[in-house]
């Protein structure tokens, strides 16, 4: 008996130490987690008082690092590698995990953590190739002095970090996902920039474009998707003349790798273009995008240039910024950086400001291959046959056997769907085809924003935009001189218009990517008599620009917006600027409200239904957050692009992809009697008002079947809340239910879970002053007061001012400590 | 009482001074391996004594720094308050004690004779 009962109750104990000391699935190791002198109760707040001396090794001088009341950290070094460094070694302490978490993400490893739940997000980073791109970017950088002393010194400095870090210190979300830290390196930096290059390029939709072709005829989607669409005001002024003549292209002999022959024929698709298109988009809820304008002196008080930015992505916590300053001889700058990577991406110095947007220019394109046999060793090329190389790719799988694959890459890149193999969730991929992309070319993006930070006046900015490649970007520029400008910049494919539009072949010589367009022809404008320059991810240029970019850019609302705006600003503050960027105005229902509310008269409304109409009738167009007019059109704007666009998906079409907005509004507003308003399932015609009736009895309908009668569940604020998830999605470590203005095509562009990432409004002079605000704080540590610090007044709108310092020993009311960081030798 | 405050004091000494969570475990079983008289006071023993060394320890934390981060879990294991997970620590440790003392106690009683 008593062997039963030792036995029985060790088996009890070892369970309970099993149970305790491992991970089950997604529930974490208890024991380790809860252990009060390992776990998760030392993620506090003691790290939110940095100490006054902390050793750095490999200094060649004592750091000096002032903390702000905002504990952002303003750092001053002695040389640029000392700088790096030091910022390496800040920005971990404040965020390893969310660089560590995130780079693995990019480099299709997070399986080897997480299990064979990550893994097709992981075979689809991997198969994309961003470490291959991530490598040929460190190979080309690494080649340049300045840029290899940087990210080296960057990394070392964060694996200083590193190596302090004991298990009571590792930032929580290791303790709760069982993992250990890895060590930095530059081309886990790279990693990171190449993801944001991928979420500002990836995507596209030739597969569906070129199954729409054949299902609805090329007439019917130029028509639809327009390269010159309506109402759109471009980037830069229509009528600004380019200073240059565009030179004839080159035949196609000069492809890439080889070539030879004819000029943009009938593209050749083969059996990929029969899957089918991506579900129709609802491009309604995409707020993925930017703001960025600069107004000269002539329209503010100071007769000085302001400037303003705010990149619209994803809203997660950590934030996806770090704020900080940093300073050495020659160098004084302050803004945000990426976390992971080193210098300021967006930011301004004592001379100069500058900011970002993306201009969403095509740079993606699929080329279906024809394998010689099924070894797809060899694949058809002009002229022949050209060998094919493989990657082998192995994923670890926590609690699971590895996958390991083959990966062919063509001369123009990786085929990242075999043929046959199921698709992917993230993105649009055509099977068997190759990718050809910009991210995969070398590129020194991180010379661009070290020149700019040493910047002085515009032609520094013009030289330093030089090494810019991908992702394309609007980068607006203002100094203290009084110039603005704005480059629509990167390094874009010379192509005919509409090449890449549809899927492309591998063997059309004509189809290969030639040569780029020169950098100096790059749109740009610099100075305009408007007064002011701006961008809001809308179509570059008009017509007139010689080169073709793309057709895919964002609706025509926030550009308009913000120029509608500006061309009667007059005597402008910062504060006029900061109010902009949360203003509420909605162009797309001013535009489209009133000619569908006028073609519904007469019809026999409900008492509920009438009580929505009056909400509408009396509606100022601002998406308040307190208003029930935003969440009503925004329905009735989706139930009404459904009705008029799903049921366009015939001859084996399997979805539709909405137009966007402006095509929709200038139907509604030209057309009328447009057969796209018929309903094409039914017999009777349909016209605008039938379906705009039907469109907003659903509307209505679904939000009494989910928020009941008319009310506070109704208003905007509440009807889409927002919400700042944690980037590894750990339940309590974001904000939920925040009540915010803003919406799509809104300048102030909080959407449910995406938005302003940064706010930035710069006002250049003698002393520069600026103003923002993260969603988020600056600390990574859940368990930190700064961990969303900034959260509350950013979902208000406000802005708060940035200190800016101009040495270490500068004494500032805002200044909460220092920190000296010291070569450990 | 006596073998409540010397395995306290060793978990608490060991948590400290090690990275290893199971010293509240280690401590009971060898407490009942090597020093309780009954099953009882092994089960008791272990199982008070770690939920003193954890629950003591977590309480002092959640006063002086560890409140944002008891919240965030308490979120993440769907708890109202945060001050829940001091409970659910030192009851986590006082079944991990308990169960460790019993079996420590079970084990040594295999090489008692029996009369």
């Amino acid at each position: 008996m008593k062997w039963v009962r030792a036995l029985a109750s060790r088996a009890i104990a070892a369970a309970i130490f099993w149970g305790l000391d491992v991970r089950h699935g997604t529930f974490p190791p208890a024991g380790r987690l809860l252990d009060p002198f390992t776990g998760f109760w030392r993620n506090d707040t003691r790290g939110d008082t940095p100490p006054g001396k902390l050793d750095l090794p490999g200094l060649a001088a004592d750091v000096r690092v002032v903390w702000d009341s905002r504990r952002i950290p303003h750092i001053f070094a002695g040389n640029d590698a000392d700088l790096a460094r030091a910022q390496g070694f800040i920005t971990a302490r404040d965020r390893f995990w969310q660089m560590d978490f995130v780079s693995r993400y990019a480099a299709g490893r997070l399986s080897e953590i997480l299990g064979p739940s990550m893994l097709e997000s992981d075979r689809f980073f991997r198969r994309f190739g961003l470490t291959v791109a991530a490598e040929r970017c460190w190979a080309l950088m690494s080649a340049e002095a300045k840029t290899r002393e940087i990210m080296e010194a960057y990394a070392a400095g964060v694996n200083a970090y590193v190596r302090t870090l004991g298990r009571s210190d590792y930032p929580v979300e290791y303790k709760i996902l069982d993992c250990e830290p890895e060590p930095w390196t530059p081309v886990r930096s790279l990693l990171l920039l190449k993801l944001m290059s991928y979420d500002m390029t990836g995507f596209n939709t030739d597969a569906w474009m070129t199954a729409a072709r054949t299902a609805l005829g090329e007439a019917v989607l130029d028509e639809l998707f327009p390269f010159d669409p309506p109402l759109v005001d471009p980037v830069i002024p229509p009528g600004t003349r380019w200073d240059f003549v565009r030179g004839a292209p080159r035949p196609a002999s000069t492809a890439e790798g080889e070539g030879g022959g004819g000029h943009i024929p009938e593209v050749r698709v083969p059996a990929i273009a029969a899957r089918g298109a991506s579900a129709g988009d609802d491009v309604d809820r995409r707020a993925i995008g930017s703001n960025n304008w600069a107004v000269s002196g002539l329209r503010t008080r100071s007769g000085l240039p302001i400037l303003a930015n705010d990149p619209h992505l994803g809203l997660v916590l950590p934030s996806v910024w770090y704020e900080v300053q940093l300073a050495a001889p020659g160098l004084n700058v302050r803004g945000v950086s990426l976390p992971g990577a080193p210098l300021v991406v967006i930011g301004f110095n004592e001379r100069i400001a500058w900011g970002f947007t993306n201009s969403f220019d095509d740079v993606l394109d699929w080329y279906a291959v024809k394998f010689r046999d099924a070894s797809r060793s060899e694949y058809e090329r002009p002229g022949g046959w050209a060998t094919t190389e493989f990657r082998t790719e192995e994923f670890r799988v926590r609690g699971a056997k590895p996958v390991i694959e083959r990966v062919a890459w063509t001369k123009d890149g990786p085929v990242v769907r075999d043929a046959g193999a199921p698709a992917f969730s993230q993105s649009d991929v055509p099977a068997g085809a190759a990718l050809r992309w910009s991210g995969h070319d070398p590129s020194n993006e991180l010379m661009t924003v070290y020149r700019l930070a040493r910047g002085r006046n515009y032609d520094d900015y013009v030289a330093a935009l030089a090494s810019w490649t991908c992702p394309g970007q609007n980068i607006a520029y203002a100094d203290a001189e009084g110039t603005i400008a704005i480059w629509h910049q990167g390094r874009f494919p010379l192509r005919e218009k509409g090449q890449g539009r549809y899927l492309l072949d591998e063997a059309v010589p004509s189809d290969a990517w030639r040569e780029r367009i020169p950098a100096r022809e790059n749109p740009y404008v610099r100075n305009p008599e408007r007064g002011f320059i701006s961008s809001a991810n809308q179509n570059p240029t008009d017509g007139t620009y010689p080169y073709y970019l793309g057709w895919d850019f964002e609706s025509f609302e926030r550009g308009a917006r913000i120029n509608e705006i500006l061309a009667r600003a007059t005597s402008v503050t910062p504060e006029d600027m900061v109010r902009m960027q949360t203003d509420t105005l909605n162009l797309r229902a001013r535009a489209a409200l009133p000619p569908l509310l006028e073609s519904m008269r007469g019809r026999d409304f409900s008492d509920v239904e009438k009580r929505a109409i009056g909400e509408l009738v009396t509606w100022n167009f601002e998406n308040r957050a307190g208003l029930m007019a935003p969440s009503i059109f925004s329905e009735f704007w989706s139930e009404f692009n459904a009705r008029t666009w799903n049921d366009e998906a015939r001859n084996g079409l399997a979805s539709m992809n909405w137009p966007k907005s402006e095509v929709t509004i200038e139907l509604i507003l030209k057309h009328p009697e447009s057969s796209y308003f018929d309903d094409r399932k039914t017999a009777p015609r349909e016209g605008l008002g039938d379906i705009a009736f039907a469109a907003f009895r659903a509307a209505v309908k679904k939000m009494t079947d989910r928020a009941g009668q008319p009310g506070e569940k109704w208003t905007w604020g509440r009807w889409r809340s927002t919400r700042i998830g944690h980037v590894a999605h750990i339940p309590g470590f974001g904000r939920e239910n925040l009540v915010c203005d803003g919406g799509v095509g809104i300048v102030n562009a909080i959407e449910t879970d995406t938005g302003p990432s940064w706010r930035l409004v710069v006002a250049l002079g003698p002393a520069v002053a600026a103003w923002g605000i993260l969603p988020g704080g600056p600390s990574g540590n859940p368990g930190s007061k700064y961990y969303d610090s900034g959260v509350d007044e950013w979902a208000a709108g406000k802005a708060v001012p940035l200190v800016f310092l101009r040495s270490a020993d500068e004494s500032n009311p805002s200044i909460a400590s220092r920190t000296t960081l010291r070569s450990a030798r | 009482m006596t073998g409540v405050l010397v395995c306290f004091a060793a978990m608490a000494a060991l948590g400290i001074a090690t990275p290893y969570w199971w010293w509240i475990m280690a401590v009971p079983f060898a407490f009942g391996a090597a020093a309780a008289r009954t099953k009882g006071v092994a089960l008791r023993t272990g199982l008070i004594s770690a939920f003193l060394a954890w629950g003591v320890a977590a309480a002092y934390f959640y006063g002086t720094g560890s409140r944002i981060i008891a919240g965030r879990m308490a979120a993440m294991f769907r708890l109202e308050r945060p001050w829940l997970m001091v409970a659910v620590t030192a009851a986590v440790a006082a079944v991990a004690g308990g169960a460790a003392g019993y079996a420590g106690f079970a084990f040594r009683a295999l090489f008692k004779r029996e009369k």
